[in-house]
């Protein structure tokens, strides 16, 4: 009772404001309000005007009929020419009373509205009014949720992210049901307009971090981001470098995992690969499906990852360097059926393992860009009839060969380090060949070095094993049962280590 | 473009209550390059990394087989300089070497002393240098092309000059277990040939080649005083001085045991001796034939640990130089340094008599042993003066903390954070 005066003079005041906003606007035609817009658009034609009678003024509707969806502009159509509506003079109360979408907003500045048209929003102008009541009638053809082709699993959740970032969002929510989850929104592009969802646990990532992504994200100034490895160079601390500072998954539940670790995750509309930063390098060792396998038989796993990474980079050089320099470290019978198997070769060993090596690259560059039944022929052409040919032509010789073939095979057991391996693994090959073992092992420093000296936001780059971190060893080498890892991992910052008690 | 945040669903904050004062405090000693366990591989690997390649060969040669002994009493001193480097650690937790210096004897003082420890780490490096090459043109290679193959080494050593301590002491670390490997598998090789240790009794039976022995060879002490990096910048805990200190004697008693094997060895028949020789020859004729030459692949990846002490030294030569002429141009200095180095190994250590006289002249063995001690004690003598200028408070004020916080590393990043946790998340004092 007592508040009842305050109602009435609130409301008087409302509607002195609107009665003053009416005159102010009074010389505004809702078809100058239309051409405002449309003056901004290279092509007008791409934009459907329709004018209707919104209760008891003139009005119109700018839609984008590539990007809305059709049953919203019919609804809103037929509520604004309804019985119910007919009473109703300003956008406010057409706001309130007629339309009854799920978010609606009005503005007046024109770039804002713009923008919101090009996103799929409707506009509504109407007589004697300057602003747009933005409907949001946003639908956009999208594929439907599928297994991702990079990261496939015989156990575990088969979900992935497709490019609508609302459904993104949603599949990380459905896993993340705290209201400890922040999504903070942000557009970059000056083109593009692309809405990017930073994600993160407020209770566990480490605001320094937060706010040190999201300035990094604001200086960006680019005409357009099309998918989310735009981004990857504009976060990393070293851009140039051979390794990738960041997490890309395609799976919810490897993403939602990496928040609870306290990290951060970067979603971009229109890309189903979320980077996730920080990032160390025992990351690309570590398979979503470790986690839902017996733990002994993921950590086996683990061991033959990091066997077969140290395989493929090291297997070509260090079987140049022997043969070049060092066949007195080969035991003897083996180095007797190596000289059979090389005799009467034309090619010194290091001409004739690069060629193998970049011929198997050129296959596999190829056999990934045809389509794939042409694919398949290729590679059966090229690992099968030419490597069988090349050594019966007495061109390349069987270890050779046989070298390669091991090498490449083991370097697909990381599938995320096959780019950065495979130029390394060209490298260590040359030098081995010309510098023999000490070229080898001073190349390997420099490149352990090198790794060593990354950071990414506060995390080194190959923590837990430099600096040593003997608590993250239960999630590096081995995989320990679930129960027994209380602590988030340490290498990675965040304000809140305890994960199970 | 619009970039307001719009933090649709912020809300909820700490919900578990635990987060708001439960911050892990690893942000603390931001500006601490190294950790504790850090110091402790850079220290295992220094005590033995080039202890068994020239040097028990050099020792034999010229005492028989009282060469182990020799070693062991170089080693000792070597240690007795690494307690001064703890010592001085403890006491300066915060405060590096040059601004301990510049405290102690003025800026122009520290200067000067630098320059000479910069020809001494200089002169360092040549040997380590020379050692590595030398094992690899006897021992590894048929054909060792020195003047190209340094190439690759100058290249791992102008990339090392250009990081940080912080990135060579997580290197380092990286590497112990390869180092703790390769010695374990020549260690068993050695048991299980059978070498008679006992051929080197009765010991000490020609005391005057010993002291000449150790006299001549006194350009080899000084394994530590690339230590110097880490005063003021390492994370010192309440035990990491006792550890330090063990480690730095196991890696002793290895090298040394090392050199007892190569001395039962040959130390009868010192004649038979030469740069080819080591702990590897007296293995290959046994397992060869049948595993290949692991104990030469042993000792082909323990050298690792020489090329670390030859990073380390090209380091302190870097810094050094970078402190004397006063600006932090790391690449440039780096760049000049290799051409030195080329420049000295090239044209005149990689012939084995300019080198062998050179080390074992009479001013390198009197010059050499003299820094050794000279540059820990200094540091202590700084440290201690400096503790009492603060009013007995380990390591003084943040106001004598350089303004960079060194000369060519970059100072404190979030990656301290990390480090500290690697050290249980700050330091113990």
């Amino acid at each position: 009772m007592c508040d009842a005066p305050s109602v009435e003079s609130r409301r008087r005041f409302l509607y002195r404001f609107s009665l003053h906003n009416c005159v102010r606007r009074a010389q505004n035609t809702f078809m100058e309000n239309v051409q405002r817009v449309l003056d901004k658009f290279a092509t007008p034609s791409n934009i459907v005007t329709h004018e209707l009678k919104c209760g008891m003024v003139a009005g119109a509707l700018l839609i984008n009929p590539d990007l809305s969806d059709t049953a919203t502009v019919r609804a809103v159509v037929f509520a604004l020419e309804s019985r119910a509506a007919a009473e109703l003079k300003t956008l406010d109360e057409l706001m309130r009373h007629a339309v009854l979408e799920g978010e609606l907003e009005i503005s007046e500045d024109i770039d804002d509205c713009i923008n919101r048209l090009l996103n799929g929003d409707m506009l509504l102008c109407i007589d004697g009014d300057s602003r747009y009541l933005i409907i949001n009638a946003r639908s956009y053809p999208t594929r439907s949720i599928m297994e991702p082709p990079t990261e496939t699993v015989m156990r575990g959740p088969r979900e992935g992210f497709i490019e609508d970032l609302r459904t993104n969002l949603s599949l990380i929510e459905r896993r993340l049901k705290t209201p400890d989850l922040a999504i903070d929104k942000i557009q970059i592009g000056r083109k593009t307009k692309t809405n990017v969802a930073i994600c993160y646990i407020l209770s566990v990532a480490e605001p320094r971090i937060v706010q040190k992504i999201k300035d990094r994200l604001d200086k960006i100034d680019i005409d357009g981001i099309v998918d989310s490895h735009y981004l990857v160079s504009y976060i990393e601390e070293k851009p140039y470098s051979i390794f990738t500072q960041t997490g890309i998954s395609e799976k919810p539940d490897i993403v939602a995992a990496k928040l609870l670790e306290g990290r951060i995750a970067l979603i971009v509309d229109g890309s189903p690969m979320v980077v996730t930063v920080p990032f160390v390098m025992i990351e690309e060792f570590q398979a979503g499906e470790d986690y839902y396998q017996r733990s002994s038989y993921s950590s086996f796993v683990r061991l033959l990852r990091y066997a077969g990474l140290l395989l493929a980079t090291l297997l070509p050089g260090l079987y140049v360097a022997l043969q070049n320099f060092h066949y007195t470290l080969i035991p003897v019978r083996f180095m007797i059926t190596l000289m059979t198997a090389i005799k009467g070769l034309p090619l010194s060993p290091l001409a004739e393992t690069l060629f193998v090596l970049v011929l198997f690259e050129i296959i596999r560059e190829a056999s990934v860009r045809m389509p794939r039944a042409v694919g398949m022929a290729m590679s059966i052409v090229g690992a099968l009839v030419l490597g069988e040919t090349a050594v019966n032509a007495g061109v390349i010789s069987s270890p050779a060969v046989m070298i390669t073939a091991l090498s490449s095979i083991a370097l697909f057991t990381v599938p995320n380090l096959i780019g950065p391996m495979s130029v390394l693994r060209l490298v260590f090959t040359l030098v081995g060949g010309l510098t023999g073992l000490f070229g080898l092992i001073l190349t390997g420093l420099i490149t352990l070095h090198y790794i060593c000296s990354l950071n990414a936001y506060g995390t080194p780059y190959l923590a837990p094993f430099a600096p040593l971190l003997y608590s993250d060893f239960k999630d590096a080498i081995e995989r320990a049962p679930l129960d027994d890892m209380k602590k988030r991992p340490r290498s990675i910052p965040n304000i809140n280590p305890t994960r199970q008690a | 473009m619009e970039k307001a945040y719009d933090k649709t669903r912020s809300a909820g904050k700490n919900a578990d209550g635990k987060t708001g004062g439960a911050s892990r405090r690893i942000g603390e000693n931001s500006d601490k390059q190294s950790t504790s366990k850090q110091l402790i591989a850079v220290v295992f690997i220094l005590s033995l990394a080039t202890k068994m390649f020239l040097l028990p060969i050099y020792l034999i040669q010229s005492t028989g087989r009282d060469a182990y002994i020799v070693l062991a009493v170089m080693c000792a001193f070597d240690l007795v300089a690494l307690a001064a480097w703890i010592v001085s650690m403890r006491l300066s937790p915060d405060t590096d070497f040059f601004t301990l210096l510049s405290k102690l004897i003025g800026k122009v003082g520290a200067k000067i002393f630098v320059a000479f420890v910069a020809l001494f780490y200089f002169f360092k490096l040549n040997v380590v240098t020379t050692e590595t090459l030398t094992f690899y043109s006897d021992n590894v290679f048929a054909d060792f092309d020195a003047a190209i193959m340094i190439f690759v080494l100058l290249i791992f050593l102008a990339a090392v000059a250009n990081h940080t301590l912080r990135a060579l002491g997580r290197l380092n670390e990286l590497l112990v277990p390869l180092i703790v490997v390769c010695i374990l598998i020549l260690g068993t090789i050695v048991v299980m040939t059978g070498v008679d240790v006992f051929n080197v009794l009765p010991a000490m039976r020609e005391p005057d080649s010993f002291n000449s022995a150790l006299f001549r060879h006194a350009a080899w002490s000084g394994d530590f005083t690339p230590l110097a990096l880490f005063v003021g910048r390492t994370q010192m805990k309440k035990h990491t001085g006792k550890i330090a200190m063990t480690a730095g004697a196991v890696g002793t008693c290895v090298a040394v045991f090392f050199a007892l094997v190569l001395c039962a060895a040959f130390g009868n028949v010192p004649s038979l001796i030469d740069s080819s020789t080591n702990i590897t020859s007296i293995l290959q004729y046994s397992i060869g034939n049948v595993y290949g030459r692991i104990d030469l692949f042993s000792s082909i990846l323990w050298s690792v640990g020489a090329f670390m002490e030859t990073a380390f030294f090209f380091y302190c030569t870097a810094r050094c130089i970078a402190f004397v002429i006063g600006r932090n141009n790391a690449f440039w200095i780096a760049l000049g340094t290799c051409v030195a180095l080329y420049c000295t190994q090239i044209f005149a250590m990689t012939d084995p008599t300019i080198f062998s006289t050179v080390v074992t002249s009479a001013a390198a063995a009197v010059t050499v042993p003299i820094f050794t001690a000279a540059i820990p004690l200094l540091a202590l003598v700084a440290s201690i003066v400096e503790r009492h200028r603060s009013g007995g408070k380990r390591g003084g004020h943040a106001d004598i903390k350089p303004k960079k916080p060194s000369y060519g590393d970059d100072g404190a990043s979030g990656a301290d954070a990390c480090e500290n946790a690697a050290d249980g998340g700050g330091a113990k004092r």
